[in-house]
């Protein structure tokens, strides 16, 4: 599964970068994310719960492995989550390029997926990726609304 | 013989007294769950299930290290063919994962406990380490140099490699006025029985006997076989296939990981152990059909006789090959079909890949050689300007002709002879049936001029049934009168609880209903092989009728003894022997076979006891049944959903047991045949993940989507066997996906839109249509 494209945040790179590295961040914004965790500056790990049609509430653990840091530039990842209902394998790149006041983001994803989640989720695995990904940088987005007004970015 | 008596076994079908395998419930009894892999490909580094072994309710949870000896790859159920320079690389299916993953579904971990519910709970607690490798998918790219390897020990994911030849192709070519080239892909899927796959075992450890209730087709084969794993006697284990909800080829004797750890297992735990597969289970762990790609050429002469066929393909056999070449070999012997090919160069090779097994589904192979020829007919006479009947008409095999050889080897290892038939007769029977030249002079045109998408297609078939080695029956008659009949071969459905007994019925003089019918209990038959190929009618039939025969023999000596009469002057009727002309001077059969079971006094030395024979019955080789299917379509050129107005089968299985019960198989074989056409196909994604491993993505034909086949019987008996009888269990789902590419094409002629693949369904047919449209190749 490819998922790649832009978003554009109202706000200073660096603090998108920062926002977009913070576990509590990713905790609060990502959809179904019930718990992240910084194990060390490379390293992420966290519990996920989706639900893709048929499958209600699948419980991943997932690792995040950052491998190509480049602040406030880029970053790829490689990511690894496990669960009952199958397993998702694959790396995802990120880059933040400054547009005047705001910072346009790039992302690209090519993710591999397994199990009960393919085999019986598949026609629904797209369009839920979508939707998680939109509410997540909708949050994320006004996460940093919020930090801008505080001042506090 | 011939009469459409009303099927016996289906009172308790219907009225749900029929035991199957899930039915059973013993005291004391365990569930099982097994963990299967997500991955399709990887090493297997570790498996810990301490966590699963404490969790309460659980019994036991065993991984390949906990089998110890027991562990072991299955056996090699059918071995290569003697063909010259034959290469077959030997892979079989292992009970539990040990060092290696390679499929999805494969089963690593089984665990035991007191409900189901808790067993599968306790799957989740097993953590597996498993380094994943690359997934081989791709037919051609597997067998690339440098390809990633499924089967290290081969050096090569080339599974087996098959040539056989008949005259000389390419110098036929080089007479040809005609030579089409074309490349087809015929994929096939899950058979998708109404009933999965089932075990109960339990031992007893008084009688020191394991019983195995198994939703197999062939219980004396894994009654041997677990007997010899489990170093048992075979008198210890005794297989019971009950009533099961429809076989189609992947429940046959195939020692499943299931099969042979339950047996295992409930020796060791002393509690009886029962496993029913899930739905989704089965589509990984119950094994499939799938690809093939064939590079194919027919070399006609300009009025379009045959010359020549030279077909190149490969064929997916999944992760093992323990069925052997069955399948590729059914494709190549049957792409000859009911034709005159002088000339014939075919080449297979069996590809390994990441993907649950490829065994034999109803059809086994032959409707993918089936489609080829038949596909290339209609190109050859598109360009020739021959009409698609007429072309086939010009090669048929003449009446007189038979037996008629091929000079190549059929799977099962004889010459590929076909023994009997009329296939001119059976064609002009079928274009009769459905109006063929009035469809094509006066509807069609109207049907055109009013803007609608009808064609018609017409396309002919043979069907190598009845293979050897053998079977056999035990036929008593018992005080009461009645009648039991015991075989070896299992049932699932097609009726042999009535066509047996009518045999036997026939023999014996009583009504069909005096006549019960044991099958598929290894203790009330001790040998036999199974039900497959389309043989039981043939194999089985003939053995019951032999049996029946023998014991027909002892009523009339006894009552020719007993009533002082000649035993030609003795018929049997009615349930009673009696002497011709004086119907008031007989026994009632009952009466008889207690007078053969004496109590006291002497007997002439050399007699047998009772009224009971057992006889056996293996033929020289296989036959060949054969048939015509015609159908209309309407295709809607908008939304490319296509409605199938009418479908006609003539079709020849040699002599008539019970014309209803070979109607049901028809018609039961066509709705498969459907399937397979326009529905039904396994999607694996690059990485081999099912990815419709479900009944809402996996479509099946329903009965809205299934015409009812309108039906001619032919009878050509066959010579092979005293009935005469032919197969017909996979006779309808054979021909079908080729006549739907020729219908649905002759409906859309005009549009540029040439089918050369299958299964089709209505978004694969849109985009074709589309793709015409838009004039891409």
């Amino acid at each position: 599964m490819i998922v790649e494209g832009t978003y554009t945040f109202a706000g200073p790179r660096e603090v998108v970068w920062n926002l977009l590295l913070d576990p509590d961040v990713l905790a609060m914004t990502m959809p179904g994310t019930a718990t992240i965790k910084r194990v060390s500056d490379t390293r992420y790990e966290g519990k996920m719960g989706v639900g893709i049609g048929p499958i209600t509430a699948a419980e991943f653990d997932v690792v995040i492995t950052m491998t190509d840091r480049v602040e406030p530039e880029r970053y790829a990842m490689q990511i690894e989550g496990r669960g009952r209902f199958g397993f998702t394998r694959g790396h995802a790149a990120v880059t933040l390029s400054a547009d005047g006041a705001a910072t346009i983001m790039h992302y690209q994803a090519d993710l591999m997926v397994g199990g009960k989640i393919a085999a019986v989720g598949q026609r629904l695995l797209d369009s839920v990726s979508r939707m998680l990904l939109k509410q997540g940088l909708e949050a994320m987005s006004a996460e940093l609304d919020r930090r801008l007004a505080k001042g506090s970015g | 013989m011939g009469q459409s008596v009303p099927r016996l076994e289906d009172e308790k079908l219907l009225t749900g007294r029929a035991l199957f395998v899930d039915d059973v419930q013993l005291p004391a009894m365990l569930h099982v769950a097994f963990l299967r892999s997500d991955e399709a490909h990887g090493i297997l580094k570790g498996i810990d299930a301490s966590a699963a072994r404490e969790r309460p309710g659980v019994v036991a949870v065993y991984t390949a290290a906990d089998l110890g000896e027991y562990w072991r790859p299955g056996p090699l159920l059918v071995p290569p063919p003697p063909i010259k320079d034959l290469v077959f690389n030997a892979a079989t299916q292992v009970p539990l994962v040990r060092d290696k993953v390679r499929h999805t579904g494969e089963a690593l971990a089984m665990v035991i406990a007191e409900s189901r519910y808790l067993a599968e709970d306790a799957l989740e607690d097993i953590v597996v380490d498993l380094d994943p490798l690359p997934a081989v998918i791709d037919l051609e790219a597997a067998l690339e140099p440098g390809a990633q390897l499924i089967h290290e020990q081969f050096g090569t994911n080339l599974a087996a490699h098959v040539h056989q030849t008949k005259g000389n192709y390419a110098t036929a070519r080089e007479e040809a006025g005609l030579v089409i080239t074309r490349r087809f892909r015929y994929d096939r899927g899950a058979s998708a029985a109404i009933e999965n796959r089932g075990i109960v075992a339990a031992w007893d450890a008084r009688s020191e006997e394991l019983t195995v209730w198994d939703t197999t087709q062939a219980p004396i084969p894994i009654r041997n076989g677990l007997a010899a794993m489990l170093g048992l006697r075979e008198s210890q284990v005794r297989v019971i296939a009950p009533f099961i909800g429809g076989g189609f080829g992947p429940k046959i004797m195939m020692f499943y990981p299931e099969e042979v750890l339950l047996p295992w297992a409930a020796m060791r735990l002393g509690r009886p152990l029962k496993w029913i597969e899930d739905r989704r289970e089965n589509f990984y762990a119950t094994t499939q059909e799938r690809l093939q790609i064939h590079d194919a050429e027919l070399a006609v002469t300009k009025d379009g006789r045959i010359l020549g066929v030279k077909d190149r393909f490969l064929h997916d056999t999944g992760a093992y090959d323990p069925y052997g070449l069955t399948v590729p070999i059914n494709s190549q012997c049957t792409l000859l079909g009911p034709y005159v090919v002088p000339n014939y160069d075919s080449e297979f090779t069996a590809v390994f890949t990441n993907t649950p097994i490829v065994t034999p589904v109803r059809g086994a192979g032959r409707q993918h050689g089936v489609f080829v020829m038949e596909r290339l007919l209609d190109f050859a006479a598109r360009e020739l300007g021959i009409d698609r009947v007429e072309i086939r008409r010009r090669n048929l095999i003449p009446p007189d002709a038979f037996p008629y050889d091929h000079e190549i080897l059929f799977q099962d290892f004889r010459p590929l002879v076909y023994d009997s038939g009329n296939y001119p007769a059976a064609l002009a029977k079928a274009t009769e049936l459905i109006g063929y030249e009035r469809f094509l002079k006066e509807e069609q045109p109207k049907h055109r001029s009013a803007g609608r998408h009808v064609g018609m297609g017409v396309v002919t078939y043979i069907e190598g049934t009845g293979i050897g080695p053998y079977e056999g029956a035990r036929v008593t008659v018992e005080p009461s009168g009645m009648v039991r009949l015991a075989t070896g071969v299992g049932t699932q459905g097609q009726g042999h609880f009535t066509t047996f007994a009518q045999l036997v019925a026939e023999q014996l003089g009583v009504e069909v209903d005096r006549v019960r019918v044991v099958t598929g209990d290894t203790r009330e038959f001790n040998w036999g092989t199974g039900t497959f190929a389309s043989r039981g009618a043939v194999v089985a039939g003939n053995a019951c009728h032999a049996a029946a025969v023998k014991v027909r023999e002892k009523i009339i000596a006894l009552a020719a003894r007993l009533l002082d009469t000649p035993p030609k002057d003795i018929v049997l009727e009615g349930g009673r022997a009696l002497v011709r002309g004086t119907p008031d001077r007989g026994f009632d059969l009952g009466d008889l076979a207690r007078r053969a079971n004496p109590l006291r006094g002497a007997v002439t030395p050399g007699t047998e006891p009772g009224l009971e024979a057992t006889a056996y019955f293996g033929p020289d080789r296989g036959n060949a049944a054969s048939g015509v299917h015609a159908m209309i379509v309407e295709v809607d050129a908008e939304t490319a959903a296509v409605d199938i107005k009418r479908y006609v089968v003539v079709h020849d299985c040699g002599v008539v047991i019970n014309p209803t019960v070979v109607e049901a198989q028809v018609q039961g074989g066509v709705a498969h045949g459907i399937g397979n056409a326009f529905y039904e196909q396994l999607v694996f994604d690059e990485n081999g993940q099912l990815m419709n491993a479900s009944f809402m993505d996996y479509l099946l034909p329903t009965a809205l989507d299934v015409p009812t086949v309108e039906m001619a019987h032919f009878e050509t008996p066959s010579p092979l066997n005293p009935l005469g009888t032919k197969g017909v269990g996979e006779a309808g789902a054979i021909p079908t996906g080729a006549l739907f590419a020729q219908a649905v094409e002759d409906a859309l002629a005009g549009s540029g839109v040439e089918i050369t693949e299958i299964p089709l369904s209505p978004s694969r047919l849109f985009e074709l249509i589309s793709r015409a449209k838009a004039g891409v190749p």
